[in-house]
């Protein structure tokens, strides 16, 4: 194994900005670089725009046309820190669960709107699922199409009250924006029939 | 050593630190990857190869519109990505800090500051100019006690117009003292005057006084540091006491390993002249009391009992010290002729030989009763492990462990390094020799322990380890030493992964990284001398054992138990742990592989009877530690004393078959086989349990080792001896480690799999995940590769492993004979056992590549020879798989994980024993249900030979590679869930999987 290190070619915290054959331009630090598959990760801000997170991005740069080194380390990289793989492996399985549940809910046919809807709930109760076309929040509300306020069930209490506060804002939310986008396209009515 | 070496054992992208971590930083998010033809799959990132393979879970072509979300049916279970079809790939909104270990544990915060605190020099405070002599010199000069009372009054009167009442005299609290010369008053005064000087003469007073007066300053009281010159050796008191490790070093030099552990200290300690007689005694006594002190950790190796244990970590833990020791004496009086010399250096001080009567007196008894001194070994052992977090399970294998490994440490000379390596802390290099070898195992014990889930499965394969030991090590006694460089390398992998174990006292031995990191160290040194130790203390100890442990364990492995009675069905039970552990191995290093798997099973086995006779309670324990003590004492004492009985009387075969019982030899020979071959497998067990499954593969390798010069011929030859069940064992075990993984990948595939129909690929893709330890670690056994129908193409990802679906394809042709050729040759009572050999069996023969490999022929040769017809053939197969292809090994090893979580154990008398059998299920199970057992399985099989039949295409074009690769398979989508229950491998846990991380690379060492 005669593969050289990763700071050989890469130095592991400098910036590199190259161009995928895709026509991609990707630009991050470096994180790590293995020669023999010619994999380079970078480590790039977070595309939503969360402080705390960040982007991976691999590139293969078998297929990349230019890399230039923006700037190079300046401090030693830190000690790879262990990691607690159990909850890696968690992380994947539940990741998947989540993905299939909700894949086997677009495929029994639920509607666009109660797939909005139970992405809104996801983000902020994770404990949300599908059954058959009902979302099942916390095994305890039951939201069945077309996933209006009223269609909230479960015991009364706390948890109900506040899945309806979700269900009340998502749909505030959709309306807005549709009235927004709705506004928008009068508007380009509006202009288009005056250009005319 | 260190991480370099390591580094270097670990191929591909497993090599780069940097990378493994950060992608495994990233597993279980969720990701989109685009491939070479533009096409963008979105999924859950499962884990990758050495070749920098991705594999995605629940993957999905993502469209160029924005769509809510995949419908099910375009979801694919998993996909590989190669490398090379790879452009991007993005994961967003990351946490890196998300599978940190948490940062408050001490050790997590002492991890990040070490080092720092060095750079923080004490400099005295300069005030600068400013202040200058007014403020601080003047207060320095100014000896009043601060303010005077008046002083205070005035001011207050003053500046706020307050009047103090302060009387001196107190009157309101007192009444002034009337004087008069009455005879009365004169009376009172002279009683009230002898009344204060009986008082203040008093010893309390004075000691009271004193402390109000006493002019040190609080900080010198305290909070200050005082480095004052201490005397080495105190007199008393000193036991208990922290020994920074500089310190330890003067006292005892000649250790050499000088590792924190207890060996050092207790030396140290003993050198301190009035209380300790004994700790001189183990000075001169050497290696063995080193050996236990160190090895153990435990507590009480030492006669003086507080001292070791306090500082040993498991000493806390332990049983009472005084346990300990009756083991010791056995190990003592071997030692300490040997030791002498190296000892005087070190301990020198005081006079060992007035310590030695004393410990002789203590000690005697001890020594007298075999059966006691196993005991107390057993004992050490489970103190040791009970200050591992999971100790209790590992308790009871290490006792039997224990017991076997002392003898070898006598025996050998390597011993010494062994246990230094293993111990770590233990290390006596030099007086240890014999006892290291214990000191190793223990640790490995220990170790094992630590990482809960690995330790189920170690349980099981220790024991089967057991088993083989005897037979190994008095193999190994009888041929002498004969370390080759495979045992050496079996030693390092060994020791890697006993070094995890050792690392106990690091606190993180449950993670992989650390594991991985500490192995190497350990492994170096100990690697070398391990192989003579290890065989003949494994060899010696395990023999006793067997016949015992066997019976005892006979339960745990419903195979086991017949074997106990007779040779032949021994082996059988033997070789199905084994064949569980060896799969990997024996992909590695064809002859050394099959070797390994019969090692495997026969620790297995070992473990199982020690679980059992634990669970029996003393009576079993003693008959098992008689019937070890007697094969242990004769090895250790022969090498020590040069008094060995049995090793001059008959070489290898003899002593096997003499000794404790036949079926326990047999296994053993098995595991020399494996031993090269147990790294690997004991990479797949030791997710569950790695330290444990370590030091038994070690064990069974030296023996090999010892006893036979070159691998294959040695292996040959213990098998004959032996005899045909022998052979059979070590052969159905490498077999049925073989098949067994190649099942468990169909078995998954197939639940897997409306891909499965489609594909060809699928199959192609599974040798890939084998091949890829990284995968199935992460993936936590279950991944399973989905090709996509869809495309029809030959999957890209598959071409890369196409040498691999060859062989995976043979297999699968293959074993349907093989299950039948298995069937006829698993005379063994246990079921499990049979079909975990007739799957290896029939792999091996199937696959083309044996022929490659001379040594491999040679042993399967000899196998066949000993064994039936089919044996034969399923040795060969074996070994030239193993010979062919080192990635195969990995697969294999990847695979095993999976075996555990599938969670069969039909056996399970102890969970430790019921792990082994469980994995051997599981084997089973999978080619069962290739065979047809289940309509499902057969389907899987037959798609897996049309894997096949298409892998071959692939090779040819790797060009289409992202076609292949993501094709949905809109059909599979129900199947999927399926698959994801029946792969249960993720329980095997992180551990498991860090274990595998390790574990590569000391395979590719061992290759190397």
């Amino acid at each position: 194994m005669a593969a050289p290190g990763p700071g050989e070619y890469f130095s592991v915290g400098s910036h590199v900005s190259c161009l995928t054959c895709l026509g991609q331009r990707l630009q991050g630090e470096v994180v790590a670089f293995d020669y023999q598959s010619k994999m380079l990760t970078l480590k790039c801000a977070s595309s939503s725009g969360k402080p705390n997170l960040c982007d991976v991005i691999l590139i293969n740069l078998a297929y990349v046309s230019d890399v230039e080194i923006i700037n190079d380390r300046t401090e030693t990289p830190p000690p790879l820190a262990s990691l607690n793989v159990s909850k890696l492996a968690t992380r994947a399985r539940m990741e998947k669960e989540d993905k299939l549940s909700q894949a086997y809910a677009i495929s029994a046919g639920v509607s666009v709107e109660g797939q909005q809807l139970f992405q809104t709930i996801h983000k902020t109760i994770k404990d949300c699922k599908w059954q058959e076309k009902n979302i099942v929040v916390m095994d305890d509300v039951i939201i069945s199409p077309p996933y209006q306020v009223e269609n909230c069930k479960g015991k009364e209490g706390s948890a109900l009250s506040h899945v309806r506060k979700i269900v009340e804002k998502h749909f505030r939310d959709v309306e807005s924006q549709k009235s927004l986008q709705r506004s928008q396209a009068q508007q380009t009515q509006k202009d288009s029939a005056l250009s005319s | 050593m260190s991480f370099l070496d390591f580094q270097l054992a670990y191929s591909g992208v497993y090599a780069n630190m940097r990378m493994v971590h950060v992608l495994t930083s990233v597993v279980g998010t969720k990701c989109e990857l685009k491939v070479r033809n533009g096409v963008v799959y979105e999924g859950v990132f499962k884990t990758y190869g050495p070749e920098c393979e991705l594999v995605l879970d629940a993957a999905h072509r993502k469209g160029p519109e924005p769509v809510v979300g995949p419908r099910h049916e375009d979801i694919v279970e998993s996909i590989i990505f190669k490398a090379s079809d790879v452009v991007v790939v993005q994961f967003k909104d990351i946490d890196l800090n998300y599978a940190k270990k948490d940062n408050f544990t001490d050790s997590a915060v002492s991890a990040r500051l070490n080092g720092e605190h060095k750079e923080k020099d004490l400099k005295p405070w300069d005030g600068g100019e400013q202040h200058g002599s007014d403020s601080l010199e003047s207060l320095d000069a100014d000896m009043s006690n601060g303010w005077d009372p008046n002083d205070m009054f005035r001011f207050n009167e003053e500046t706020y117009g307050v009047k103090s009442t302060y009387d001196s005299s107190l009157s309101s609290y007192t009444v002034p003292l009337e004087r008069d010369n009455s005879e009365e008053f004169l009376k009172r005064e002279a009683r009230a005057t002898q009344l204060a000087e009986e008082i203040e003469a008093s010893a309390t007073y004075k000691a009271r006084v004193a402390l109000e007066n006493d002019l040190r300053s609080e900080e010198e009281k305290f909070t200050a540091v005082v480095r004052a010159e201490r005397e080495s050796h105190t007199p008393s008191g000193r036991e208990n006491k922290y020994v920074p490790p500089g310190q330890r070093n003067k006292e005892g030099l000649s250790w050499g390993a000088g590792r924190q552990n207890s060996p050092r200290m207790v030396q140290s300690n003993n050198n301190v002249p009035s209380t300790r007689p004994g700790p001189h005694d183990y000075s001169l006594s050497s290696a063995a009391d080193r050996v236990l002190n160190g090895g153990a950790t435990w507590p009480s190796p030492c006669p003086s009992p507080s001292r070791p244990p306090s500082r040993y970590q498991s000493g806390s833990t332990s049983l009472p010290p005084r346990a300990t020791t009756p083991t010791r004496p056995s190990s003592r009086p071997p030692s300490r002729p040997t030791r002498p010399p190296s000892h005087p250096s070190v301990h020198g001080s005081s006079a060992p030989v007035s310590t030695m009567p004393k410990r002789m007196s203590t000690e005697g008894p001890l020594r007298m009763s075999p059966k006691t001194q196993r005991t107390p070994r057993a004992h050490r052992l489970s103190s040791s492990r009970g200050g591992i977090p999971s100790g209790v399970d590992f308790i009871p294998h290490s006792a039997p462990v224990d017991a076997s490994i002392p003898p070898p440490a006598h025996s050998s000379m390597s011993g010494g390094t062994w246990s230094s390596v293993v111990s770590g802390g233990e290390q006596h290099s030099d007086l240890s020799l014999t006892h290291r070898p214990r000191s190793p195992k223990q640790t490995t014990l220990g170790s094992s322990p630590a990482g809960s889930c690995p330790q189920v499965g170690t349980t099981p394969i220790d024991p089967v380890a057991v088993p083989v030991s005897p037979t190994t090590a008095s193999l190994a006694s009888n041929q002498a030493i004969t370390p080759s460089t495979e045992a050496k390398e079996s030693r390092v992998q060994e020791t890697r992964q006993m070094s995890p174990v050792a690392n106990k006292e690091i606190v993180k031995p449950v993670d992989t990284s650390p594991s991985i990191g500490r192995p190497v160290n350990k492994g170096d040194t100990l690697y070398l001398t391990f192989p003579a130790s290890h065989e003949a203390s494994t060899g010696d100890k395990i023999a006793p054992p067997p016949p015992a442990p066997t019976m005892s364990t006979a339960t745990p492995n419903t195979s086991i138990s017949p074997g106990s009675s007779s040779s032949p069905s021994s082996p059988s039970s033997s070789a199905s742990p084994a064949s569980v552990l060896c799969p990997a191995p024996e992909y590695k290093r064809g002859p050394e592989v099959t070797s390994q798997g019969v090692q495997t099973t026969g620790p297995g086995s070992k473990l199982d009877g020690q679980e059992d006779k634990e669970e029996k309670k003393d009576s079993v324990q003693e008959q098992v530690r008689k019937s070890t003590l007697n094969p242990n004492a004769k090895e250790f004492n022969p090498r020590t004393f040069c008094t060995q009985p049995k090793p001059a009387t008959t070489p290898t075969p003899p002593r096997p078959q003499g000794q404790p019982s036949p079926s326990v030899v047999v296994p053993q020979p098995p595991t020399v086989y494996s031993q090269t071959v147990c790294f690997p497998q004991m990479y797949p067990l030791t997710p569950v349990s790695p330290g444990v499954q370590v030091p038994h593969m070690t064990v069974s390798q030296t023996k090999p080792y010892r006893a036979v010069p070159s691998m294959p011929q040695q292996r040959q030859d213990q098998h004959h001896s032996q005899g045909t069940p022998t052979m059979m064992h070590p052969a159905s075990a490498t077999g049925p480690s073989i098949v067994a993984s190649s099942p468990a990948y169909s078995a998954q595939y197939f639940t897997c799999s409306p891909q499965q129909f489609t594909s060809q690929t699928l199959v192609q893709q599974m040798p890939h995940y084998q091949s890829q330890h990284v995968f199935s670690s992460v993936m936590q056994g279950s991944a399973r590769m989905m090709a996509p129908p869809t495309h029809g193409q030959p999957s890209l990802v598959s071409s890369s492993t196409t040498q691999y679906a060859e062989q995976t394809h043979a297999m699968y042709g293959k074993c349907p004979p093989a299950l039948s050729v298995s069937k006829l040759l698993p005379m063994s009572p246990g079921p499990i056992p049979q079909s975990y050999s007739h799957p290896s069996a029939t792999l091996h023969a199937q696959h083309p590549q044996p022929s490659a490999t001379p040594t491999g022929q040679q042993q399967q040769g000899q196998h066949a020879g000993s064994h039936p017809a089919p044996s034969p053939v399923q040795h060969q197969a074996a070994q030239a798989l193993h010979l062919g292809t080192p990635s195969q090994q990995q697969m294999y090893s990847a695979l095993t994980p999976t075996p555990p979580s599938m969670n069969p154990g039909p056996n399970t008398q102890s969970t430790q024993a019921s792990f082994p059998s469980a994995q051997q299920a599981v084997y089973i199970h999978t080619q069962q249900v290739q065979h047809g057992y289940n309509p499902s399985h057969m389907a899987h099989v037959q798609q897996a030979h049309l894997q096949s039949g298409v892998v071959p295409s692939h090779h040819t074009t790797p060009s289409h590679p992202p076609m292949m690769l993501m094709a949905t398979q809109p059909p599979g989508g129900p199947q999927h869930s399926l698959p994801q229950s029946a792969l249960p491998p993720i329980p095997v846990s992180s551990t498991a999987h860090f274990s595998y991380m390790a574990h590569p690379s000391g395979i590719t060492q061992g290759t190397e």
